[in-house]
């Protein structure tokens, strides 16, 4: 692996430290680097609950990237947030510049290994900017692949309302069955402030099952779609959320 | 973080040897040569996709979990294995029609 990827994503970790944490369910693998191939996605969520004070959450992204070189792939997001409980409305929160640095070819080594850096600028007024960083694993194991997210997150900047780092993390276990159709587990879970831990049952934790796959279209490229449900496993997490991704990948 | 940097040295320093020979593929007029190709079950070894083409094409596998971009005029390195013995299919992702190849694990 060349040591310019490694100073690059050293770099970007670097200046992106002071920044915050914003939590979304999807994975992110090393491997979705597609040089030369601009991306548009779409992410959702929605959360619900037998307390209708803690129901009724939603999110939404709309996102474009583009693959620059064979190790870094860069994503400008648009980022829509509903708040749970009654009368909320939906509206835009965050503008996120996500990175995604390949450190390993895939396969060379025993892992696949990639790092991951984002900065959030809040779009609302009084609300923190936010960053998160962490390493990107994945493993391909007999014909599944493992793929495992690791973040630490932060707000920053004048409305920032906590000094610390969060904790967050992800994980795929995928059997490749077909290519229009894979099923997989996932699990997201949120620590909280990494120096102040508190009880599991206080933390996010959501497990779920997920279908995963994609369908090539030809010159217009490859359409990917992921789907699935998530169980809230503790009394901070809704009892059930909703997720899906939409993904076009256009060679250009 | 010095347990996450180790955990990332442990991560590069672990894995199968590699065959010693790599095996080789073309891109030309938008189409795999060979278009059946034989490389060694049970190792990892390394496939070096070279693209004769004026324009870019993606190798492509869903059996081989790969895909990467193969500039014009340019070699790339792929990864694999260890394979079981058995057939796996891949494409060029920018030419579908044409570009179809099977890689057969022995």
């Amino acid at each position: 692996m060349s040591l310019s990827r490694w100073i690059a994503g050293a770099a970007l970790v670097a200046l992106s430290l002071p920044i915050a944490a914003r939590a979304d369910y999807h994975l992110r693998s090393p491997d979705e680097i597609d040089e030369g191939e601009l991306e548009l996605e779409h992410n959702g969520a929605a959360g619900f609950d037998r307390n209708a004070v803690n129901s009724n959450a939603r999110s939404f992204t709309a996102e474009i990237g583009y693959g620059v070189n064979s190790w870094w792939h860069p994503e400008l997001e648009l980022g829509f947030e509903r708040a749970p409980g009654p009368g909320q409305s939906t509206n835009a929160n965050q503008v996120v510049w996500e990175n995604i640095f390949r450190l390993t070819e895939p396969g060379e080594y025993w892992a696949d290994l990639g790092i991951y850096a984002e900065y959030g600028f809040s779009t609302v007024g009084h609300a923190a900017d936010s960053t998160l960083f962490g390493p990107l694993i994945e493993k391909d194991i007999g014909p599944t692949t493992q793929t495992l997210n690791l973040f630490l997150g932060k707000n920053v900047g004048p409305n920032q309302d906590n000094h610390g780092y969060d904790l967050s993390y992800a994980w795929q276990g995928r059997y490749n069955l077909w290519r229009a159709f894979s099923p997989a587990v996932e699990v997201y879970g949120d620590a909280g402030q990494i120096d102040r831990i508190g009880k599991f049952q206080d933390q996010q934790f959501l497990v779920g099952p997920v279908a995963v796959g994609s369908f090539l279209i030809g010159p217009l490229g490859k359409f990917k779609y992921e789907t699935g449900y998530l169980f809230g496993a503790t009394r901070a997490s809704a009892n059930g959320t909703v997720r899906w991704k939409l993904e076009l990948e256009i060679p250009i | 973080m010095r347990f996450l940097l180790a955990s990332c040295a442990a991560l590069l320093a672990a894995g199968s040897a590699l065959a010693d020979d790599a095996v080789h593929l073309s891109i030309r007029d938008h189409k795999y040569e060979p278009a059946r190709i034989e490389v060694p079950a049970g190792v990892k070894f390394k496939l070096l996709v070279k693209n004769e083409d004026p324009t870019p094409e993606e190798f492509e596998s869903f059996d081989l979990k790969r895909e990467k971009v193969v500039p014009p005029g340019q070699e790339i390195a792929v990864f694999l294995g260890p394979l079981d013995a058995g057939e796996y299919k891949f494409v060029g992702d920018f030419h579908q029609d044409t570009a179809q190849g099977v890689m057969v694990a022995k």
